[in-house]
């Protein structure tokens, strides 16, 4: 599902060398955390992935897709297999929750009969079926990152990832997002979460990949960090 | 596309969104096209005017006033022997004042015929070889009783002349007037752009296509250009009657309305206007489909 080989990135403009020579791989239908704290390389290893960003050197391999040979233009057929939740949700505060949701489908040229369908269903899966006329602002911060939830899920991708899901919202929130998100991975997403809340991390007993200074300095099947 | 009334739909509200720099573009535009449009409907009716004023070789000799009809007539042989005279033809002054009045009205020459009639006889001369006009001219003018020479050969130089002056200058009013529009128009669907950045960020992020990012923009270039393409030719529609109208009343002369050259004019406005919208949108578009991510939104 997600390659990684040899992986360095180092950033032109500054000189920064965000990620170390990262090797990992993640199989179909695994929940994975990604720790460390900021500045760490998180970002840098989510942007490779979306490949907002290209590596420096190294290989990287995404769903079957060789990232270094991927054609710009074969790109957005690469994000299709992704659904993204941000950290700050990135919701259209002038469209409805089924609006926004809906938008998602039309950007990869669904059918107006297919989004009838599918909306609401995805909708009703994270909770959300009564407020399908709201608009964001009208919605708590949990309720809102559902809706991004359902926006990166609607289009049916094999790999969910959560980029800080539970930055932004409240304690038990956050613990009924990563719930969702669980429910999600049982059902056979590969899922991956980005986070710096370590807490959160151990109290799901997953397998958690800890970043820290570009480097993978940690990765366990348990709550437990052992070191390689 | 089964998107694709979405994506038009999605364009029209950009216009509407976008009002104060839609209106300017298609201000813009309307102006470049309502010049181009004038400088082809003028090209077309000054080289009409230059036909109907006559034969290039054809000049009028007039006779003093003072002559009677039979002393007029007999003026023309004496005419024709001028070297390089062709032909001579007998101008009855009774006749020339009824051609006024069919063509003009009766009321204004209504007390000019007979003893009253202001006009002199006069004569219609052709000449064998041109290049000796000037030259032919003179000779004519010597000729006892001839009052003056009138050429409208000089008319037609000057009117020639004239014509392809306005042509050229037009010429490069137009290339202003494109270039400015190109840029009005490519900086409107900037700021449309801009203030959908957010939705462009999220559009690449679940996987549009450029092309699908691409769509709106450019219909609403190219809306921007059809609007004013068709406000153009209504535009030059009644202003060419208006003119032509106007001038018919001191010149005579056979005219080509727009309704007859309408529909090339119409053509290459509506592809002038949906080539500069769509060129003017794909201009602006390059750099946010170049970014990815947060350098969209500039965080």
């Amino acid at each position: 599902m997600i390659k990684f080989n040899n992986v360095s990135k180092v950033y032109d403009s500054n000189g920064v060398h965000a990620l170390d020579n990262v090797s990992l791989n993640i199989e179909k239908g695994e929940f994975v955390f990604i720790v460390g704290s900021s500045g760490a390389g998180k970002s840098t290893f989510l942007k490779l992935i979306m490949r907002e960003e290209m590596p420096s050197s190294g290989s990287i391999v995404i769903n079957d897709m060789h990232l270094e040979k991927l054609p710009r233009r074969k790109v957005p057929y690469l994000r299709r297999t992704m659904g993204i939740v941000f950290q700050d949700f990135r919701l259209i505060s002038k469209m409805t929750v089924y609006e926004n949701v809906a938008f998602a489908m039309r950007c990869v040229g669904k059918r107006n009969d297919s989004i009838k369908k599918r909306v609401p269903y995805i909708l009703e899966l994270v909770g959300l079926a009564d407020k399908a006329n709201d608009h964001p602002s009208e919605l708590s911060g949990g309720e809102q990152q559902r809706v991004s939830l359902a926006r990166a899920l609607v289009n049916n991708p094999a790999l969910i990832i959560a980029d800080e899901p539970t930055g932004n919202i409240d304690p038990e929130m956050s613990y009924e997002i990563i719930e969702l998100l669980s429910e999600i991975n049982k059902r056979g997403t590969t899922v991956l979460v980005v986070t710096h809340e370590h807490e959160l991390v151990k109290s799901f007993g997953k397998r958690v990949i800890t970043i820290d200074d570009g480097r993978v300095v940690s990765d366990t099947d348990d709550d437990r960090f052992v070191a390689i | 596309m089964s998107s694709f009334g979405y994506l038009i739909k999605e364009g029209f509200k950009n216009l509407v969104h976008n009002r104060l720099m839609t209106l300017a573009s298609i201000g813009v535009l309307i102006s470049c096209l309502v010049l181009t449009g004038s400088a082809v409907m003028l090209t077309v009716n000054v080289s009409n005017i230059v036909d109907s004023v006559g034969d290039t070789n054809v000049t009028k000799v007039f006779l003093d006033d003072s002559y009677t009809k039979l002393e007029a007539v007999y003026k023309g042989k004496e005419l024709s022997q001028v070297a390089n005279v062709s032909q001579v033809e007998f101008i009855d002054k009774d006749e020339a004042i009824q051609a006024y009045r069919d063509q003009l009205g009766d009321e204004v020459f209504a007390n000019m015929s007979g003893d009253d009639n202001p006009l002199p006889y006069a004569y219609s001369v052709k000449m064998d070889d041109l290049s000796k006009y000037d030259d032919t001219v003179a000779r004519i003018k010597e000729v006892d009783g001839v009052a003056s020479v009138s050429s409208h050969r000089e008319v037609a130089e000057k009117l020639t002349n004239l014509s392809s002056f306005i042509t050229t200058m037009s010429l490069w009013i137009i290339l202003a007037l494109a270039i400015i529009s190109l840029f009005i128009i490519s900086n409107t669907i900037r700021m449309t752009m801009f203030s959908h950045r957010f939705e462009i960020s999220i559009m690449k992020s679940v996987g549009a296509t450029n092309a699908f990012v691409r769509v709106p923009f450019i219909i609403e270039g190219v809306v921007i250009g059809l609007i004013s393409a068709i406000i153009a030719i209504i535009l030059l529609f009644v202003l060419s009657d208006a003119v032509i109208n106007s001038v018919q009343k001191i010149l005579d002369f056979k005219y080509t309305r727009f309704t007859e050259v309408m529909w090339p004019i119409i053509g290459s406005f509506v592809a002038a206007g949906v080539l500069v919208g769509s060129l003017g949108s794909m201009v602006s578009i390059r750099r946010f489909l170049t970014h990815e991510g947060n350098e969209i939104l500039g965080w």
